[in-house]
């Protein structure tokens, strides 16, 4: 060190003095490297088609449900057939349930009864604007009761649609006590399931 | 920075320093401002935090907001904000100021009136902030809320009085070397006018409509005002303002208030007078180029939010810097703290400096802030700054100067102490609940199950979690609360002891002579070394050139700006410039007339406090939200509502994905829709008509700032469309549930703009010769 320390410098203002000590190694080394990893850090993010962006990092996520979901089934069918197979897929099922409740529950409840809610009660026999399995995939893409129901088809994509289908299909006839009163006409439960005895 | 001819007349006439100086002159400093501006601090400083527990209190229990729409989070937090910042942080810095630099420059302020025109001024503009903020009067930018008439204000207190003021104050001084808190000073002064001026440039609804109609507006509207940049540009001049308001309004006036108070409190040499020098370049050159940290992952260019990251990461040690320079001038002095509170309070106020500007660095840092941004995180954070830094440094001043100021023994030195520790703890209750708060509410928003799905996919859930923490916050602000009452009943008390006419001690000092031979640099110690290695050495190293610059307040500031703007520059030019940064979208229209009142309202109600509209590119926010938002979806955004916190979910999505009647039963009351929602009630716009005759003058002003409106203003339909609009919204609301007659109320044009948000993206474009404004 050239000067010794603690050399006192004639500043002084208003009875304030100052050291001309010099600034710390520590300082001067960690200030150094932050620039260091800033200048590489530019390059290797910005000058670099081949860095990983959030773009890409997502890209490859949906590339990866659409594998790991639908991988198997393809593209589905808004069709009964479909939905009934659909239904006794608990995975399935369990993926479309997030969507359920990140979706529909705040109008249907999270168990689809619409307890003091304004959607209509889905775990009942009577229904509004659905007689058949297709309807309610018809009802959650097109929107019904004026837009009371609104539309689902920018936010879902069509298999998603489909297995929502399917889950609310899946509610019918819990009858869960309490819930919103019935609405619309019975209507004719749905076709029997191909395998009605399957267990997980 | 050296002038040869001073050199040759030192080489021919060896004078010395003292001989050049001009005659004796006596002065009087003027304490009076000071005291003026300790009292402010207090008193704002009491309503600041006051403000804060009560919308704390709110979001742990929203009834607190007692039903009126005057007092709702939405438009207090925006008080709070602006209060703490402007009225406590702001009011003490005019404290320090006007107590050191009269003493740094051995002279008094310059003019007494521009003092107390400054003081007279700031009051009545943080008095109007009290009465337009509760009244939803807001710009919405946050930290720059303040309408127009204010903003203009601002600039003229601002710059007319208090820069004049100090810098004539420079220009008269009679010591000849400006001290390191002098330059922090001049940074503020002229940073903070640079920012506020660019950041405010709008287009007031007054001015438009008196230059296309000859007519002024009414009411509210007469303060109404759009910016001038939209969407991605917006967001980056808030938040290149908002992020240096930190740097420049609590951060280097409050170093140059240490650099002053602490060496004089502790009766210390300060540690490091290079230290000083470097790390104030630095300090002031990188910070300006932080901001885009506040706008990560969302639809700002990546090359602009990675700057903000780097310029983050190299601040770290420039700004530890002013903190390692503040706690070793406390060498040989440790024995002093722990029996002077005023020591105390600075040496724990550093402390919090040094934690807060090692978190910032560390939040920039991208991976850091997809977990942080949005959460209480940041709140936690910017809270140990403001209450830790800002407070502490601010108490340990006032503390300070009760017996200077008022000539006579402090009141009560175990109140003092009493202050010190209630507040202490209340800072740490305060922090450590919120950064839980924050972790969790984050880990919550990301985390999925076995299937892939969403953990907690509806968004209360990861509210409903967060409410303990909000108790305990509740705790911490109110023991601070209670530690800024202590000290202004301690004020109150000293004072009323106050000598029956305060002494005014007399000064002399000679003025600075108009010829000032530099000093030649030091000796060299090199032996060995090129001429040139030497005049680094003697020149540079050992600070020689800086203590010429220290001798010229004009050519420091020019300096100063240059530093703050090239930096500025380098960011701001490309942002708008390059069209690549935002690419356009067909698809995307101007809001029509009813949604852009609606927008207004939106506005107004400080949703944005609660609410984020940036769905950034995320698997956990495009599960939760949809399709991440694009720069191109925001170009008809003034301004920009991307928001900074969600305690509420996003909304850039939330067109279409509720009914209308499911959005006015929630806006009449959010809680018979979601139980445990703490969503403020806003029936009052089930109420409140909307003023149609002010529409068409809104979509002019639009059209003025570049909006392609076409038909709606050409042919003045705009209130016609607007009043179609709300007719059809109306039809269908009444066919969807039991509510009537809402068709010319306020909450249609709002249901409006709701299901507006983030539609374009996936509608077709529209034919090319139906431009815009048709629903």
């Amino acid at each position: 060190m050239a000067r010794p320390k603690d050399h006192l410098s004639d500043h002084e203002y208003d009875g304030i003095r100052e050291y001309d000590n010099p600034t710390p190694g520590w300082w001067h080394a960690i200030f150094l490297a932050t620039v260091v990893f800033s200048v590489l850090y530019f390059i290797y993010f910005e000058f670099n088609a081949t860095a990983p962006t959030p773009h890409t990092r997502l890209a490859r996520m949906q590339l990866e449900e659409n594998r790991r979901i639908f991988g198997e089934i393809g593209d589905l069918e808004p069709d009964e057939q479909t939905m009934l197979m659909l239904m006794d897929n608990d995975v399935l099922m369990s993926v479309a349930a997030g969507s359920f409740r990140s979706a529909c529950a705040q109008c249907h409840g999270a168990n689809g009864a619409a307890i003091g809610l304004s959607g209509a009660n889905l775990t009942d026999n009577h229904y509004k604007n659905v007689r058949t399995m297709p309807d309610l995939y018809n009802v959650i893409t097109n929107g019904a009761a004026n837009g009371a129901m609104p539309s689902w088809q920018a936010a879902f994509s069509r298999n998603e649609r489909v297995l929502l289908a399917a889950y609310s299909a899946s509610l019918r006839g819990a009858n869960v006590p309490g819930g919103r009163a019935p609405e619309g006409e019975t209507i004719p439960p749905w076709p029997a399931r191909s395998t009605p005895d399957k267990s997980p | 920075m050296h002038s040869p001819v001073a050199h040759a007349a030192a080489a021919t006439h060896p004078t010395t320093v003292a001989a050049s100086e001009g005659r004796m002159e006596q002065f009087v400093y003027d304490d009076a401002i000071v005291r003026k501006f300790v009292l402010a601090t207090i008193v704002w400083g009491i309503v600041a935090m006051l403000a804060g527990v009560f919308i704390a209190v709110q979001l742990a229990w929203p009834a607190a907001n007692l039903g009126l729409e005057w007092t709702s989070f939405g438009r207090l937090r925006p008080l709070h904000t602006n209060a703490a910042i402007f009225a406590f942080a702001g009011n003490a810095i005019f404290a320090a100021i006007y107590y050191s630099t009269q003493r740094l420059c051995k002279a008094r302020m310059w003019s007494d009136r521009l003092s107390n025109l400054h003081f007279w001024g700031w009051q009545a503009i943080i008095v109007s902030a009290a009465l337009t903020l509760p009244f939803g009067i807001t710009q919405s930018k946050e930290y720059a809320e303040l309408e127009w008439p204010i903003d203009l204000a601002i600039a003229v207190v601002w710059v007319g009085f208090f820069a004049t003021n100090f810098f004539m104050t420079l220009k008269h001084r009679r010591e000849r070397h400006m001290y390191v808190a002098l330059w922090f000073y001049i940074a503020t002064i002229v940073t903070v006018a640079i920012l506020h001026v660019f950041n405010n440039l709008t287009l007031p609804l007054a001015v438009a409509q008196f230059v296309s109609s000859g007519t002024w507006p009414s009411g509210a509207d007469l303060m109404k005002s759009w910016p001038v940049y939209a969407g991605v540009q917006d967001a980056f001049m808030q938040w290149w303002y908002g992020h240096n308001a930190v740097a420049f309004f609590l951060t280097t006036p409050f170093l140059g208030l240490m650099y002053y108070f602490l060496p004089k409190a502790a009766e210390r040499p300060v540690y490091s007078y290079r230290l000083s020098i470097v790390h104030f370049w630095s300090l002031v050159f990188i910070y300006i180029w932080a901001g885009p940290h506040h706008l990560h992952y969302t639809a700002l260019p990546q090359w602009a939010s990675t700057l903000g990251m780097i310029f983050s990461v190299m601040l770290w040690m420039p700004s530890w810097g002013g903190g390692i320079n503040g706690l070793l001038t406390l060498r040989g002095a440790w024995n002093k703290v722990t029996a002077d509170p005023v020591l105390k309070f600075f040496v724990v106020g550093i402390t919090f400096y040094m934690m807060a500007t090692f978190e910032g660095p560390m939040l920039s840092i991208k991976s850091v802030n997809a977990l942080s941004h949005y959460t209480d995180w940041t709140i936690a954070h910017v809270h140990s700054g403001a209450l830790g830094w800002n407070g502490f440094m601010t108490f340990g001043m006032l503390y300070w100067l009760f017996p200077r100021l008022f000539q006579t023994e402090i009141w009560s030195r175990k109140l003092v102490s009493a202050h010190f520790w209630l507040s202490t703890v209340g800072i740490l209750l305060y922090v450590l609940a919120i950064y839980a708060a924050g972790i969790t509410q984050g880990l919550m928003w990301r985390a999925f199950d076995e299937f892939g799905s969403l953990k907690w996919p509806e968004f209360i859930e990861t509210v409903t979690v967060l409410m303990p923490m909000y108790w305990i916050r509740v705790l911490g602000g109110l023991l601070y609360v209670t530690g800024i009452v202590m000290c202004g009943i301690n004020a109150f008390m000293t004072w009323r002891n106050r000598p029956a006419k305060y002494a005014e001690v007399v000064h002399s000092a000679p003025a600075l002579s108009a010829v000032y031979v530099d000093p030649p640099p030091p000796p060299s110690m090199l032996t060995s070394n090129t001429d040139w290695g030497k005049a680094v050495e003697t020149k540079v190293l050992s600070g020689w050139f800086h203590r010429v610059w220290e001798r010229k307040p004009f050519k420091f500031t020019v300096f100063t700006v240059i530093a703050v703007l090239v930096a500025s520059l380098f960011e701001i030019v490309p942002t708008f410039l390059i069209r690549s940064n935002v690419p356009t979208i067909a698809s995307v229209q101007p809001y029509t007339p009813l949604e852009l009142l609606g927008r207004d309202i939106y506005i107004a109600e400080g949703c944005y406090n609660c609410h984020s509209q940036m769905i950034r590119p995320m698997w956990a926010e495009r599960k939760r939200y949809g399709e991440y938002s694009k720069p191109g979806e925001f170009v008809y955004d003034r301004p920009f509502q991307w928001g900074s916190r969600r305690i509420g979910p996003d909304l850039a999505r939330e067109g279409g994905r509720q009914s209308h009647d499911w959005h006015v039963r929630h806006f009449e009351n959010p809680q018979a829709v979601i139980p445990q929602s703490i969503m403020p009630s806003y029936a009052h716009l089930l109420r409140q008509t909307i003023d149609f005759d002010a529409i068409q003058h809104r979509v002019n002003a639009m059209a003025m700032l570049g909006v392609p409106y076409g038909k709606a203003v050409r042919e003045g339909q705009a209130v016609e469309l607007a009043m179609q609009q709300a007719r059809e919204i109306n039809e269908q609301l009444e066919s969807q549930g039991d509510y009537r007659g809402l068709h010319d109320k306020k909450i249609i044009a709002l249901v409006a703009y709701m299901q507006r948000l983030g539609t374009d993206l996936t509608r077709p474009p529209p034919a090319p010769d139906e431009p815009a404004a048709s629903p």
